[in-house]
């Protein structure tokens, strides 16, 4: 379809002879926030890394934009558009903010447009345009998460790939991230692939949501239904009916549909 | 070193191994008195297996027995368990048997309202359940239960806040039990001596693909006698391992397993659970290992998916060496000789392939398979043969209390079930073709239901089994099909659909088929696939699938599947073909009643179902 930006096809990737992720088909049309919900080790973050070319498939394809990328060198998946936000930030701790932001326009030749983006950063997150000139691992956590977005968006990408934002940050700070993140797909335009353990804040955030369990899709939908499954609430939202003793410590069985 | 394929007619039982006892608790008493400290059963807790000896299992189930007798539990009440495979299961089976009172065993998958109506059918006034899970079910319809007096939990986690008069742990029905025995030492003795051989022992409910559930009834005479005959069949003793993880409500562990091992002292070694069935057959490399169909055809995949991830020279290793195999089982089916060379190719190929195939599997040990409770196709009895394990098909029913016909390892005849066993008559009416079974086996009847009972068992004392088959030359039986499941399509031909079924479910790709065609044009067919295979298949030729539903419904799937239909298609007459197919898409566990507990598709629901369905592959 022509309005896919990103399509993985049976994508299988392994770290030496454990496979990761097993047969992951997954689609992501332009303009969407899309995320993958799985718990610890489901293969969540080898998707993304595989995507960005810093792990090669074993089998499969991916298409960006129409153009095959698997395999293809990080910094040329770079250059097409597609940007990565690591999981754990890695800002690079002893570069200014500023610099830090430059780094991730360092594929661009547009100076007045690189200009423009800062300005729009520092309007997403005023407390970069305030920390501008301090070495970036100064930062707290909350602050590094925003630079690392920043980072990312500098790049001009049509498509951003987004790894946990919500790691090691406090409830509220998750919220404000959040908010942000879909103000950028929403007034740039830009299409997000998010990866997120926080299931609550990924369902109300994204709009297409995938459910990835030992490195298989077992269940895809929009957020909307996502969130009405019986699995979903159990084990993604805490939600459970407390049986007929008031506390019901069993976990029913996963059935996925 | 095992045997070979080629001598396998010294399966003679060991008598010095066996105990004395008309019922099923005196024997019980006395396997404890002969055999004291030998281990009886083995489990894995926190990852330690940790054994029970014969002393040890006696101490629990005395205490159990004088607690359920402190609590008012009488002689010829029900008690019934709700749990799976689990030691405990066996300790308060066999206290309530040595209280003299019935034991009913209920599956762990039954939804709340099934444990209901097997409660008040069965009159059950204590019942033991599993865990938390299982109790809370027992909580929802206790309302509807006035007779049930009291629920024992075997285990305690997470329910210490549980303040409640009618449910107590198993540890303090013991401890009951110990302060009733300090008080009165022969409790138990009593009530184990006072059981008659005639009396009611065992309830099993039968899975009712139609219907309400009947529970059929076994006495200890009944229990006792078919544990004798087994004996005879697949001759077992006090150094057999065996694996205990089919559910114990199913007459197969329970007799084949339970009561079996009791009678000869094979050791039983306890799953942890169902899901890690294949992790511990591994572990515990059972020397004689019974289990239903569905568990061969799994250990098969395994073994090929595997296989397909191996490097070329380990494929063609194998495809020599299983070729050995098979050419070893060809002859010994045909009654041949083996060649010197042949056997030594043979010895060739297990060090090169089979046995890393069968270490792989975890039956590396075993000295046999059985196989039973449903068909299983001749071709996976032969890859196992060429493995050179023996597999010994067994046929018979709840009602038969298991075997009634057992394929003598001497000569196996994949495909067929076996002579009658030397403990019961086996024969085919000559006007219905149905397979009739008369013995001390054949059960006492269907409990409240005496109509059915009579339909089952008839004037002469013949159970009818509602299996059709026939009787070749030498007295082998073969199953043909269900009386009921028998198709006439609309152009008044007969086709049995389980042989069509079989041929389907030898597939690695499909795990289960209802073929439908009964007053109908042609034959069409329901099928469930293998998950893990079709997967595996996807994957392996980049086809895009993100859940079960889209699996089923992905081209190359169907394609697949069509072409496995095609391939049994060609062994049949053209009426007999199948014609259109489809795919269930929703992915099915033992808690959805489409599948009985043992995991076979319920004919009969799946049709009304998927009505609409079906009717569309009539347009």
């Amino acid at each position: 379809m022509s309005d896919t930006v990103l399509q993985l096809m049976n994508v299988e990737s392994a770290y030496g002879p454990i496979k990761a992720i097993r047969g992951v088909s997954l689609r992501v049309r332009k303009g969407e926030i899309v995320t993958v919900l799985g718990s610890n080790g489901a293969g969540k973050t080898t998707i993304l890394k595989t995507i960005s070319g810093i792990i090669d498939p074993r089998k499969g394809s991916i298409e960006f934009q129409g153009a095959d990328i698997t395999a293809k060198d990080p910094a040329y998946i770079v250059q097409q558009g597609l940007s990565h936000v690591p999981e754990g930030r890695e800002v690079f701790p002893l570069l200014s903010v500023k610099d830090n932001l430059l780094m991730g326009a360092y594929t661009r030749k547009d100076r007045d447009g690189v200009a423009r983006d800062i300005e729009t950063v520092y309007g997403y997150f005023p407390i970069l345009r305030e920390r501008a000139a301090q070495d970036a691992g100064l930062l707290s956590g909350g602050q590094q998460q925003m630079l690392a977005i920043s980072r990312a968006i500098m790049a001009a990408p049509h498509l951003i790939l987004l790894d946990e934002p919500s790691l090691g940050l406090s409830p509220k700070l998750t919220k404000e991230i959040f908010e942000i993140v879909v103000r950028i797909n929403r007034e740039r335009g830009t299409t997000i692939l998010l990866v997120e353990q926080n299931a609550n804040m990924a369902l109300n955030a994204a709009d297409h949501g995938y459910v990835l369990e030992n490195g298989r899709i077992v269940m895809e939908d929009s957020c909307e239904r996502l969130r009405e499954k019986e699995d979903i609430k159990e084990f993604y939202l805490g939600m459970k009916d407390d049986g007929v003793r008031g506390e019901r410590r069993w976990k029913k069985k996963k059935t996925w549909r | 070193m095992q045997q070979g394929l080629w001598d396998l007619n010294t399966f003679a039982p060991k008598l010095d191994v066996v105990v004395p006892g008309d019922t099923i608790p005196a024997m019980f008493w006395n396997a404890v008195k002969q055999r004291g400290d030998n281990i009886w059963m083995r489990q894995k807790k926190l990852g330690i297996w940790r054994s029970w000896s014969w002393h040890q299992t006696a101490d629990a189930v005395r205490e159990i027995a004088a607690g359920l007798q402190a609590i008012g539990f009488a002689p010829s009440e029900c008690a019934s368990i709700l749990s799976n495979t689990v030691i405990e299961w066996v300790l308060a089976d066999l206290a309530v048997l040595s209280c003299g009172g019935v034991s009913n065993g209920i599956y762990p998958t039954d939804a709340a309202s099934q444990v209901h109506y097997l409660c008040e059918d069965s009159r059950t006034t204590v019942l033991f359940v599993e865990d938390d899970e299982q109790l809370d079910k027992a909580l929802e319809v206790r309302a509807g239960l006035p007779g049930l007096r009291r629920v024992i939990v075997f285990d305690m986690e997470g329910l210490r806040e549980l303040d409640d008069a009618g449910v107590m742990s198993l540890d303090a029905l013991r401890a009951l039990g110990r302060e009733r025995l300090g008080a009165d030492p022969q409790a138990v003795e009593r009530t184990v001596t006072a059981c008659r051989p005639e009396d009611l022992a065992i309830l099993v409910y039968t899975s009712g693909t139609t219907g309400k559930p009947k529970g059929a009834m076994h006495s200890h005479a009944g229990l006792v006698y078919t544990a004798r005959g087994y004996n005879t069949l697949v001759a077992q003793d006090d150094k057999d391992e065996r694996m205990c993880f089919l559910p114990l409500c199913h007459i197969a562990e329970r007799m084949g397993g339970e009561y079996f091992a009791m009678y000869t002292g094979s050791i039983l070694n306890f799953v942890e659970n169902p899901e890690t069935v294949p992790e511990n057959v591994r572990e515990i490399a059972p020397t004689v290992f019974t289990a239903v169909p569905r568990v061969w055809e799994k250990f098969y995949s395994g073994v090929m998916i595997a296989l397909k991830e191996a490097s070329p020279l380990q494929q063609a290793a194998y495809r020599w060496s299983i070729g050995v195999g098979e050419r070893i089982a060809e002859r010994v089916l045909a009654g041949q000789p083996v060649g010197t060379g042949l056997k030594l190719k043979f010895r060739l190929a297990r060090a090169l392939a089979l046995d890393n195939a069968r270490k792989l599997i975890g039956i590396h040990r075993s000295r046999f398979l059985v196989t039973g409770a449903a068909p299983i196709s001749p071709e996976l009895v032969k890859w196992y043969l060429a493995l050179g394990v023996p597999m010994l098909e067994v046929w018979g029913m709840t009602e038969s209390c298991g075997a009634s016909t057992a394929v003598p390892a001497a000569r196996i005849k994949p495909g067929s079930i076996g002579p009658a066993t030397s403990y019961n008559e086996v024969r085919v009416d000559p006007a219905t073709g149905e397979i009739l079974v008369r013995g001390p086996n054949v059960f006492m009847g269907y409990l409240n239901l005496p109509e059915k009972t009579a339909e089952t068992i008839d004037a002469d004392g013949w159970l009818h089994t509602g299996d059709v088959g026939v009787m070749d030359e030498d007295g082998y039986f073969r199953i043909t099909d269900r009386m009921k499941d028998i198709i006439i399509t609309a152009g008044g031909k007969n086709v049995t659909p389980s042989e069509l079924e079989n041929e389907l479910k030898f597939s690695l790709y499909i795990t289960d088929a209802v073929v439908i065609g009964d007053r109908r044009p042609y034959l069409t067919v329901i099928v469930m696939i293998d998950q893990e295979n079709v997967e595996k298949f996807a994957q392996d030729n980049d086809v895009p699938f993100s859940n079960y539903e889209s699996l089923t419904r992905a081209k190359e799937v169907q394609e697949l599947i069509q072409g496995e239909i095609d391939r049994v298609n060609a062994k049949f007459a053209r009426v007999e073909q199948i014609k259109k197919f489809f795919l269930l898409e929703t992915q099915l566990s033992a808690e959805d009643e489409e599948l009985t507990p043992t995991m076979k598709l319920k004919r009969k629901l799946v049709q009304t179902k998927y009505a609409e369905r079906i009717e569309a592959m009539y347009r």
